[in-house]
Protein backbone atom coordinates (compact mmCIF):
# COMPACT_ATOMS: atom_id res chain seq x y z
CA UNK A 1 0.00 0.00 0.00
CA UNK A 2 2.68 2.44 1.05
CA UNK A 3 4.83 1.43 -1.90
CA UNK A 4 1.87 1.95 -4.23
CA UNK A 5 1.31 5.45 -2.77
CA UNK A 6 5.00 6.36 -3.13
CA UNK A 7 4.96 5.17 -6.73
CA UNK A 8 1.94 7.33 -7.49
CA UNK A 9 3.65 10.29 -5.91
CA UNK A 10 6.79 9.83 -7.98
CA UNK A 11 4.76 9.40 -11.15
CA UNK A 12 2.84 12.56 -10.35
CA UNK A 13 6.13 14.43 -9.97
CA UNK A 14 7.46 13.08 -13.27
CA UNK A 15 4.22 13.88 -15.06
CA UNK A 16 4.23 17.41 -13.79
CA UNK A 17 7.85 18.20 -14.55
CA UNK A 18 8.40 21.25 -16.73
CA UNK A 19 11.00 19.31 -18.76
CA UNK A 20 10.39 16.31 -20.95
CA UNK A 21 11.52 13.00 -19.56
CA UNK A 22 12.01 9.57 -21.12
CA UNK A 23 13.27 6.40 -19.53
CA UNK A 24 14.69 3.54 -21.60
CA UNK A 25 15.31 0.06 -20.22
CA UNK A 26 18.58 -1.81 -20.61
CA UNK A 27 17.50 -3.09 -24.05
CA UNK A 28 16.83 0.44 -25.31
CA UNK A 29 13.04 0.15 -25.08
CA UNK A 30 11.06 3.14 -23.95
CA UNK A 31 9.57 2.37 -20.55
CA UNK A 32 8.37 5.78 -19.46
CA UNK A 33 7.52 9.08 -21.11
CA UNK A 34 5.98 12.12 -19.44
CA UNK A 35 3.36 14.41 -21.02
CA UNK A 36 5.85 17.21 -21.73
CA UNK A 37 8.04 14.88 -23.79
CA UNK A 38 4.97 13.60 -25.63
CA UNK A 39 3.93 17.14 -26.41
CA UNK A 40 7.39 18.22 -27.55
CA UNK A 41 7.69 15.35 -30.00
CA UNK A 42 3.98 15.28 -30.86
CA UNK A 43 3.57 11.60 -30.04
CA UNK A 44 1.07 9.38 -28.22
CA UNK A 45 1.59 7.06 -25.29
CA UNK A 46 1.47 4.12 -27.74
CA UNK A 47 5.15 4.73 -28.27
CA UNK A 48 5.80 3.02 -24.93
CA UNK A 49 7.58 -0.27 -25.31
CA UNK A 50 9.07 0.67 -28.67
CA UNK A 51 12.82 0.43 -29.08
CA UNK A 52 14.93 3.51 -29.82
CA UNK A 53 15.91 1.97 -33.17
CA UNK A 54 12.28 2.31 -34.27
CA UNK A 55 12.52 6.07 -33.67
CA UNK A 56 14.49 6.44 -36.89
CA UNK A 57 11.28 6.19 -38.91
CA UNK A 58 9.54 9.01 -37.03
CA UNK A 59 10.05 12.50 -38.39
CA UNK A 60 10.16 14.12 -34.95
CA UNK A 61 12.09 11.40 -33.12
CA UNK A 62 14.70 10.45 -35.69
CA UNK A 63 17.03 13.30 -34.68
CA UNK A 64 16.90 12.10 -31.10
CA UNK A 65 17.85 8.62 -32.30
CA UNK A 66 20.78 10.00 -34.33
CA UNK A 67 21.98 11.91 -31.28
CA UNK A 68 21.70 9.07 -28.77
CA UNK A 69 22.49 6.12 -31.00
CA UNK A 70 21.42 2.51 -30.79
CA UNK A 71 23.28 1.92 -27.54
CA UNK A 72 21.97 5.18 -26.04
CA UNK A 73 25.03 7.24 -25.28
CA UNK A 74 25.46 9.53 -22.31
CA UNK A 75 25.21 13.12 -23.49
CA UNK A 76 25.28 16.37 -21.58
CA UNK A 77 23.24 19.33 -22.74
CA UNK A 78 23.53 18.70 -26.46
CA UNK A 79 21.54 20.99 -28.66
CA UNK A 80 19.03 19.34 -30.96
CA UNK A 81 17.10 21.20 -33.60
CA UNK A 82 13.85 19.39 -34.38
CA UNK A 83 12.47 22.04 -36.67
CA UNK A 84 12.93 25.74 -37.20
CA UNK A 85 10.98 26.80 -34.13
CA UNK A 86 11.80 23.90 -31.85
CA UNK A 87 15.26 23.66 -30.35
CA UNK A 88 15.92 21.22 -27.54
CA UNK A 89 18.70 20.58 -25.11
CA UNK A 90 19.16 16.88 -24.47
CA UNK A 91 20.84 15.23 -21.52
CA UNK A 92 21.08 11.47 -21.31
CA UNK A 93 22.22 9.79 -18.11
CA UNK A 94 22.96 6.12 -17.53
CA UNK A 95 20.86 4.58 -14.79
CA UNK A 96 23.09 2.27 -12.82
CA UNK A 97 22.19 -0.27 -10.20
CA UNK A 98 25.10 -1.82 -8.33
CA UNK A 99 27.38 -0.75 -11.18
CA UNK A 100 25.21 -2.39 -13.87
CA UNK A 101 23.43 -0.40 -16.53
CA UNK A 102 19.71 -0.86 -16.18
CA UNK A 103 18.61 1.86 -18.49
CA UNK A 104 18.87 5.51 -19.54
CA UNK A 105 17.19 8.64 -18.39
CA UNK A 106 16.75 11.27 -21.08
CA UNK A 107 15.89 14.83 -20.11
CA UNK A 108 14.51 17.12 -22.78
CA UNK A 109 14.66 20.84 -22.17
CA UNK A 110 13.03 23.25 -24.60
CA UNK A 111 15.48 26.11 -25.31
CA UNK A 112 13.71 27.58 -28.32
CA UNK A 113 12.90 30.80 -26.52
CA UNK A 114 16.46 31.30 -25.24
CA UNK A 115 17.89 30.75 -28.71
CA UNK A 116 15.40 33.18 -30.23
CA UNK A 117 16.29 35.81 -27.63
CA UNK A 118 19.98 35.34 -28.38
CA UNK A 119 19.32 35.71 -32.07
CA UNK A 120 17.38 38.92 -31.43
CA UNK A 121 20.17 40.26 -29.28
CA UNK A 122 22.77 39.58 -31.95
CA UNK A 123 20.60 41.29 -34.53
CA UNK A 124 20.02 44.21 -32.20
CA UNK A 125 23.74 44.68 -31.60
CA UNK A 126 24.42 44.42 -35.26
CA UNK A 127 21.82 47.00 -36.22
CA UNK A 128 22.75 49.44 -33.45
CA UNK A 129 26.41 49.19 -34.39
CA UNK A 130 25.45 50.13 -37.87
CA UNK A 131 23.09 52.93 -36.85
CA UNK A 132 25.66 54.54 -34.58
CA UNK A 133 28.59 54.17 -36.89
CA UNK A 134 27.08 55.38 -40.12
CA UNK A 135 26.63 59.03 -39.10
CA UNK A 136 29.97 58.88 -37.29
CA UNK A 137 31.73 57.71 -40.43
CA UNK A 138 30.11 60.49 -42.42
CA UNK A 139 31.44 63.02 -39.92
CA UNK A 140 34.83 61.33 -39.87
CA UNK A 141 35.29 61.31 -43.62
CA UNK A 142 33.87 64.81 -44.07
CA UNK A 143 36.25 66.25 -41.49
CA UNK A 144 39.13 64.33 -43.02
CA UNK A 145 38.35 65.77 -46.44
CA UNK A 146 38.16 69.27 -44.99
CA UNK A 147 41.26 68.96 -42.82
CA UNK A 148 43.40 67.84 -45.73
CA UNK A 149 42.38 71.02 -47.45
CA UNK A 150 41.00 69.14 -50.42
CA UNK A 151 38.13 71.59 -50.60
CA UNK A 152 40.23 74.70 -50.11
CA UNK A 153 42.73 76.17 -47.73
CA UNK A 154 41.86 76.54 -44.07
CA UNK A 155 42.66 79.33 -41.68
CA UNK A 156 44.51 78.45 -38.51
CA UNK A 157 41.30 78.84 -36.52
CA UNK A 158 39.28 76.62 -38.85
CA UNK A 159 41.97 73.98 -38.67
CA UNK A 160 41.86 74.03 -34.87
CA UNK A 161 38.09 73.68 -34.80
CA UNK A 162 38.14 70.79 -37.24
CA UNK A 163 40.82 69.04 -35.21
CA UNK A 164 38.65 69.36 -32.09
CA UNK A 165 35.63 68.00 -33.92
CA UNK A 166 37.72 65.09 -35.19
CA UNK A 167 38.93 64.28 -31.69
CA UNK A 168 35.37 64.29 -30.34
CA UNK A 169 34.17 62.12 -33.17
CA UNK A 170 36.96 59.61 -32.56
CA UNK A 171 36.05 59.54 -28.88
CA UNK A 172 32.46 58.79 -29.76
CA UNK A 173 33.59 56.01 -32.10
CA UNK A 174 35.76 54.47 -29.43
CA UNK A 175 32.85 54.58 -27.05
CA UNK A 176 30.56 52.84 -29.54
CA UNK A 177 33.22 50.20 -30.24
CA UNK A 178 33.78 49.63 -26.54
CA UNK A 179 30.08 49.26 -25.91
CA UNK A 180 29.84 46.70 -28.67
CA UNK A 181 32.71 44.79 -27.10
CA UNK A 182 31.00 44.85 -23.73
CA UNK A 183 27.70 43.62 -25.16
CA UNK A 184 29.61 40.93 -27.03
CA UNK A 185 31.30 39.85 -23.82
CA UNK A 186 28.00 39.60 -22.02
CA UNK A 187 26.58 37.61 -24.88
CA UNK A 188 29.09 34.94 -23.91
CA UNK A 189 30.19 34.25 -27.46
CA UNK A 190 33.26 36.32 -27.18
CA UNK A 191 36.19 34.23 -28.30
CA UNK A 192 35.89 32.97 -31.81
CA UNK A 193 37.82 30.10 -33.28
CA UNK A 194 41.30 30.65 -31.92
CA UNK A 195 44.23 30.03 -34.23
CA UNK A 196 47.94 29.53 -33.58
CA UNK A 197 49.46 33.00 -33.56
CA UNK A 198 52.66 34.74 -32.64
CA UNK A 199 51.92 37.01 -29.73
CA UNK A 200 55.08 39.07 -30.36
CA UNK A 201 53.74 39.93 -33.81
CA UNK A 202 50.34 40.89 -32.41
CA UNK A 203 52.04 43.08 -29.81
CA UNK A 204 54.33 44.68 -32.36
CA UNK A 205 51.49 45.66 -34.65
CA UNK A 206 49.57 47.24 -31.75
CA UNK A 207 52.68 49.22 -30.79
CA UNK A 208 53.10 50.46 -34.35
CA UNK A 209 49.74 52.19 -34.19
CA UNK A 210 50.86 54.13 -31.13
CA UNK A 211 54.31 55.26 -32.35
CA UNK A 212 53.05 58.73 -33.07
CA UNK A 213 51.52 59.25 -29.62
CA UNK A 214 54.55 57.77 -27.88
CA UNK A 215 56.76 60.18 -29.77
CA UNK A 216 54.50 63.16 -29.10
CA UNK A 217 54.51 62.51 -25.36
CA UNK A 218 58.27 61.88 -25.44
CA UNK A 219 57.79 58.59 -23.67
CA UNK A 220 60.79 56.30 -23.39
CA UNK A 221 59.33 53.14 -24.79
CA UNK A 222 60.79 49.67 -24.72
CA UNK A 223 59.56 46.30 -25.99
CA UNK A 224 61.48 43.27 -24.75
CA UNK A 225 61.10 39.63 -25.64
CA UNK A 226 62.98 37.70 -23.03
CA UNK A 227 63.21 34.36 -24.80
CA UNK A 228 64.90 33.90 -28.12
CA UNK A 229 61.80 32.46 -29.64
CA UNK A 230 58.37 32.39 -28.11
CA UNK A 231 56.16 29.42 -28.84
CA UNK A 232 53.08 29.98 -30.95
CA UNK A 233 49.93 30.29 -28.95
CA UNK A 234 46.34 29.45 -29.75
CA UNK A 235 44.34 32.65 -29.39
CA UNK A 236 41.70 34.77 -31.00
CA UNK A 237 44.31 37.20 -32.32
CA UNK A 238 41.87 40.07 -32.85
CA UNK A 239 40.71 39.91 -29.26
CA UNK A 240 44.23 39.60 -27.83
CA UNK A 241 45.24 42.51 -29.98
CA UNK A 242 42.36 44.51 -28.49
CA UNK A 243 43.43 43.56 -24.95
CA UNK A 244 47.01 44.72 -25.59
CA UNK A 245 45.76 47.85 -27.28
CA UNK A 246 43.62 48.77 -24.28
CA UNK A 247 46.51 48.21 -21.87
CA UNK A 248 48.92 50.26 -23.97
CA UNK A 249 46.29 52.94 -24.45
CA UNK A 250 45.87 53.25 -20.68
CA UNK A 251 49.61 53.27 -20.06
CA UNK A 252 50.12 56.11 -22.53
CA UNK A 253 47.09 58.04 -21.33
CA UNK A 254 48.12 57.97 -17.69
CA UNK A 255 51.87 58.43 -18.10
CA UNK A 256 53.04 62.01 -18.01
CA UNK A 257 55.24 63.34 -20.83
CA UNK A 258 58.81 62.15 -20.53
CA UNK A 259 57.81 59.01 -18.63
CA UNK A 260 58.67 55.41 -19.39
CA UNK A 261 56.67 52.40 -20.63
CA UNK A 262 58.11 48.90 -20.92
CA UNK A 263 56.40 45.89 -22.42
CA UNK A 264 57.90 42.48 -21.69
CA UNK A 265 56.92 39.14 -23.19
CA UNK A 266 58.28 35.94 -21.78
CA UNK A 267 57.52 32.29 -21.87
CA UNK A 268 57.40 30.58 -18.50
CA UNK A 269 56.84 26.84 -18.48
CA UNK A 270 53.43 26.26 -20.01
CA UNK A 271 52.39 29.85 -20.42
CA UNK A 272 53.27 33.16 -21.98
CA UNK A 273 53.40 36.17 -19.72
CA UNK A 274 52.84 39.70 -20.91
CA UNK A 275 53.60 42.73 -18.78
CA UNK A 276 53.36 46.45 -19.32
CA UNK A 277 55.01 48.76 -16.85
CA UNK A 278 54.49 52.49 -16.78
CA UNK A 279 55.65 55.44 -14.71
CA UNK A 280 52.15 56.88 -14.72
CA UNK A 281 49.82 58.19 -12.05
CA UNK A 282 49.15 54.76 -10.53
CA UNK A 283 46.01 53.51 -8.86
CA UNK A 284 45.13 54.68 -5.32
CA UNK A 285 45.31 51.76 -2.92
CA UNK A 286 41.71 52.01 -1.75
CA UNK A 287 40.43 51.78 -5.32
CA UNK A 288 42.53 48.91 -6.56
CA UNK A 289 39.90 46.26 -5.99
CA UNK A 290 37.48 48.06 -8.32
CA UNK A 291 39.84 48.54 -11.20
CA UNK A 292 38.45 45.79 -13.44
CA UNK A 293 34.83 46.72 -12.84
CA UNK A 294 32.74 48.00 -15.69
CA UNK A 295 32.65 51.83 -15.90
CA UNK A 296 34.97 52.24 -12.91
CA UNK A 297 37.61 54.96 -13.16
CA UNK A 298 40.23 55.88 -10.59
CA UNK A 299 39.71 59.25 -8.92
CA UNK A 300 43.13 60.44 -10.08
CA UNK A 301 42.53 59.06 -13.57
CA UNK A 302 39.42 61.19 -13.95
CA UNK A 303 41.51 64.29 -13.27
CA UNK A 304 44.18 63.48 -15.85
CA UNK A 305 41.84 62.28 -18.58
CA UNK A 306 38.26 63.41 -18.25
CA UNK A 307 36.97 61.48 -21.23
CA UNK A 308 37.70 57.81 -20.51
CA UNK A 309 34.73 55.48 -20.28
CA UNK A 310 35.92 52.96 -17.72
CA UNK A 311 35.56 50.00 -20.03
CA UNK A 312 39.15 49.35 -21.14
CA UNK A 313 40.23 47.12 -18.29
CA UNK A 314 36.89 45.35 -18.04
CA UNK A 315 37.27 44.38 -21.69
CA UNK A 316 40.89 43.27 -21.17
CA UNK A 317 40.00 41.09 -18.20
CA UNK A 318 37.11 39.47 -20.06
CA UNK A 319 39.31 38.69 -23.05
CA UNK A 320 42.11 37.20 -20.97
CA UNK A 321 39.74 35.11 -18.89
CA UNK A 322 37.94 33.88 -21.99
CA UNK A 323 41.34 32.49 -23.01
CA UNK A 324 41.74 30.81 -19.61
CA UNK A 325 44.43 33.29 -18.69
CA UNK A 326 44.93 35.39 -15.59
CA UNK A 327 45.33 39.13 -15.20
CA UNK A 328 46.80 41.05 -12.27
CA UNK A 329 48.68 44.24 -11.48
CA UNK A 330 50.93 46.07 -9.10
CA UNK A 331 50.51 49.75 -8.64
CA UNK A 332 51.54 52.64 -6.45
CA UNK A 333 49.84 55.97 -6.65
CA UNK A 334 52.14 58.59 -8.12
CA UNK A 335 54.77 56.06 -9.17
CA UNK A 336 53.21 53.86 -11.78
CA UNK A 337 51.50 50.58 -12.54
CA UNK A 338 52.45 47.25 -14.03
CA UNK A 339 49.74 45.09 -15.56
CA UNK A 340 50.41 41.43 -16.19
CA UNK A 341 48.52 38.71 -17.94
CA UNK A 342 49.37 35.18 -18.79
CA UNK A 343 47.96 32.82 -21.38
CA UNK A 344 48.22 29.05 -21.19
CA UNK A 345 50.05 27.44 -24.12
CA UNK A 346 47.46 24.75 -24.49
CA UNK B 1 45.91 53.16 -67.73
CA UNK B 2 43.77 54.47 -64.93
CA UNK B 3 42.35 51.77 -62.67
CA UNK B 4 38.60 51.71 -62.39
CA UNK B 5 36.75 51.30 -59.11
CA UNK B 6 33.05 50.62 -58.77
CA UNK B 7 31.57 51.95 -55.54
CA UNK B 8 28.27 50.35 -54.51
CA UNK B 9 27.06 52.44 -51.59
CA UNK B 10 23.61 53.83 -50.85
CA UNK B 11 24.61 56.59 -48.43
CA UNK B 12 25.08 59.63 -50.68
CA UNK B 13 27.55 61.43 -48.41
CA UNK B 14 29.77 58.40 -47.99
CA UNK B 15 29.68 57.65 -51.69
CA UNK B 16 30.49 61.24 -52.56
CA UNK B 17 33.44 61.41 -50.17
CA UNK B 18 34.86 58.04 -51.25
CA UNK B 19 34.45 58.90 -54.87
CA UNK B 20 36.16 62.26 -54.40
CA UNK B 21 39.08 60.73 -52.55
CA UNK B 22 39.64 58.05 -55.17
CA UNK B 23 39.37 60.50 -58.06
CA UNK B 24 41.95 62.67 -56.33
CA UNK B 25 44.23 59.65 -56.19
CA UNK B 26 43.95 59.15 -59.94
CA UNK B 27 41.30 56.43 -60.17
CA UNK B 28 38.35 56.22 -62.52
CA UNK B 29 35.10 55.91 -60.58
CA UNK B 30 31.77 54.27 -61.29
CA UNK B 31 29.01 54.62 -58.72
CA UNK B 32 25.89 52.67 -57.88
CA UNK B 33 23.33 53.37 -55.18
CA UNK B 34 21.82 49.91 -54.88
CA UNK B 35 22.56 46.27 -55.57
CA UNK B 36 20.77 45.98 -58.91
CA UNK B 37 22.49 49.05 -60.28
CA UNK B 38 25.78 47.76 -58.91
CA UNK B 39 25.47 44.46 -60.73
CA UNK B 40 24.49 46.20 -63.95
CA UNK B 41 27.43 48.61 -63.78
CA UNK B 42 29.81 45.80 -62.88
CA UNK B 43 28.82 44.00 -66.07
CA UNK B 44 28.96 47.09 -68.25
CA UNK B 45 32.07 48.80 -67.01
CA UNK B 46 34.28 45.85 -65.96
CA UNK B 47 35.91 47.59 -62.97
CA UNK B 48 39.33 46.56 -61.63
CA UNK B 49 37.92 46.46 -58.11
CA UNK B 50 34.56 46.79 -56.39
CA UNK B 51 33.89 48.49 -53.07
CA UNK B 52 30.68 47.00 -51.77
CA UNK B 53 28.43 48.16 -48.94
CA UNK B 54 26.29 45.50 -47.26
CA UNK B 55 23.11 47.26 -46.19
CA UNK B 56 21.58 48.28 -49.48
CA UNK B 57 18.00 48.86 -50.57
CA UNK B 58 16.65 45.90 -52.55
CA UNK B 59 19.12 43.07 -52.80
CA UNK B 60 21.73 43.33 -50.08
CA UNK B 61 25.50 43.31 -50.39
CA UNK B 62 25.84 39.60 -49.59
CA UNK B 63 23.50 38.77 -52.45
CA UNK B 64 25.33 41.13 -54.79
CA UNK B 65 28.59 39.48 -53.83
CA UNK B 66 27.36 35.96 -54.44
CA UNK B 67 25.91 36.96 -57.83
CA UNK B 68 29.20 38.60 -58.80
CA UNK B 69 31.07 35.44 -57.87
CA UNK B 70 28.71 33.35 -60.00
CA UNK B 71 29.31 35.48 -63.07
CA UNK B 72 32.23 34.04 -65.03
CA UNK B 73 33.18 37.49 -66.35
CA UNK B 74 33.28 39.03 -62.89
CA UNK B 75 34.23 36.27 -60.49
CA UNK B 76 37.90 37.27 -60.53
CA UNK B 77 37.22 40.97 -59.88
CA UNK B 78 38.37 41.69 -56.32
CA UNK B 79 35.58 42.84 -54.01
CA UNK B 80 36.25 44.71 -50.78
CA UNK B 81 33.32 44.97 -48.41
CA UNK B 82 32.91 48.35 -46.74
CA UNK B 83 30.35 48.18 -43.98
CA UNK B 84 29.57 49.43 -40.54
CA UNK B 85 28.46 45.96 -39.48
CA UNK B 86 31.27 44.33 -37.63
CA UNK B 87 30.09 41.12 -36.06
CA UNK B 88 32.16 38.05 -36.59
CA UNK B 89 29.24 36.32 -38.34
CA UNK B 90 29.00 39.07 -40.94
CA UNK B 91 32.74 39.25 -41.54
CA UNK B 92 33.00 35.49 -41.94
CA UNK B 93 30.02 35.36 -44.25
CA UNK B 94 31.46 38.10 -46.46
CA UNK B 95 34.87 36.47 -46.70
CA UNK B 96 33.35 33.06 -47.31
CA UNK B 97 31.36 34.45 -50.20
CA UNK B 98 34.61 35.58 -51.75
CA UNK B 99 35.32 39.15 -50.64
CA UNK B 100 39.06 39.66 -50.30
CA UNK B 101 38.78 42.13 -47.45
CA UNK B 102 36.21 43.43 -45.00
CA UNK B 103 36.58 47.03 -43.87
CA UNK B 104 34.61 48.72 -41.11
CA UNK B 105 34.00 52.22 -42.44
CA UNK B 106 33.85 54.05 -39.14
CA UNK B 107 37.18 52.65 -38.03
CA UNK B 108 39.09 53.72 -41.13
CA UNK B 109 39.98 57.00 -42.76
CA UNK B 110 39.52 57.61 -46.46
CA UNK B 111 43.27 57.38 -46.94
CA UNK B 112 43.31 54.01 -45.14
CA UNK B 113 40.77 52.72 -47.64
CA UNK B 114 42.69 54.09 -50.63
CA UNK B 115 45.78 52.41 -49.29
CA UNK B 116 44.03 49.03 -48.96
CA UNK B 117 42.71 49.32 -52.49
CA UNK B 118 46.14 50.21 -53.87
CA UNK B 119 47.66 47.28 -52.04
CA UNK B 120 45.06 44.94 -53.44
CA UNK B 121 45.58 46.15 -56.98
CA UNK B 122 49.34 45.77 -56.54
Amino acid sequence: MIIEKEKEKILAIINNLADGLMVFDEKGKLSLINPVAQKIFGIEREILGKSIVEFSSSSTLKNLFYLLGKEIKEVFRKELRIKKNLILEITSILILEKGEKIGNLVIIHDITRERMMERMKVEFISISAHQFRTPLSMIKWSLETLSEEKLGELTEEQRKIIKKAQDSNERMLTLVNNFLDVIGIEDGKYVYKPTFSRIEKITQSVIENYQEEIRKKQIKFEFQISNKKLPKIKVDSKKISLAIKNLLDNAIKYTLPGGRITIVLKSIEKEIEFSIEDTGIGIPKNQQENIFKKFFRGSNAVKVETTGNGLNLFVVKSIIEAHNGKIWFQSKEGEGSTFYFNLPLK
Amino acid sequence: MKKKILIIEDEETLKFLLSREFKGEGFDIEEAINGEEGLKKAKESKPDLILLDLLLPGIDGFEVLSRLKKDSNLESTPVIIISNFSQEEEIKRGLKLGAIDYLVKANLTLSDIVERVKKTLG
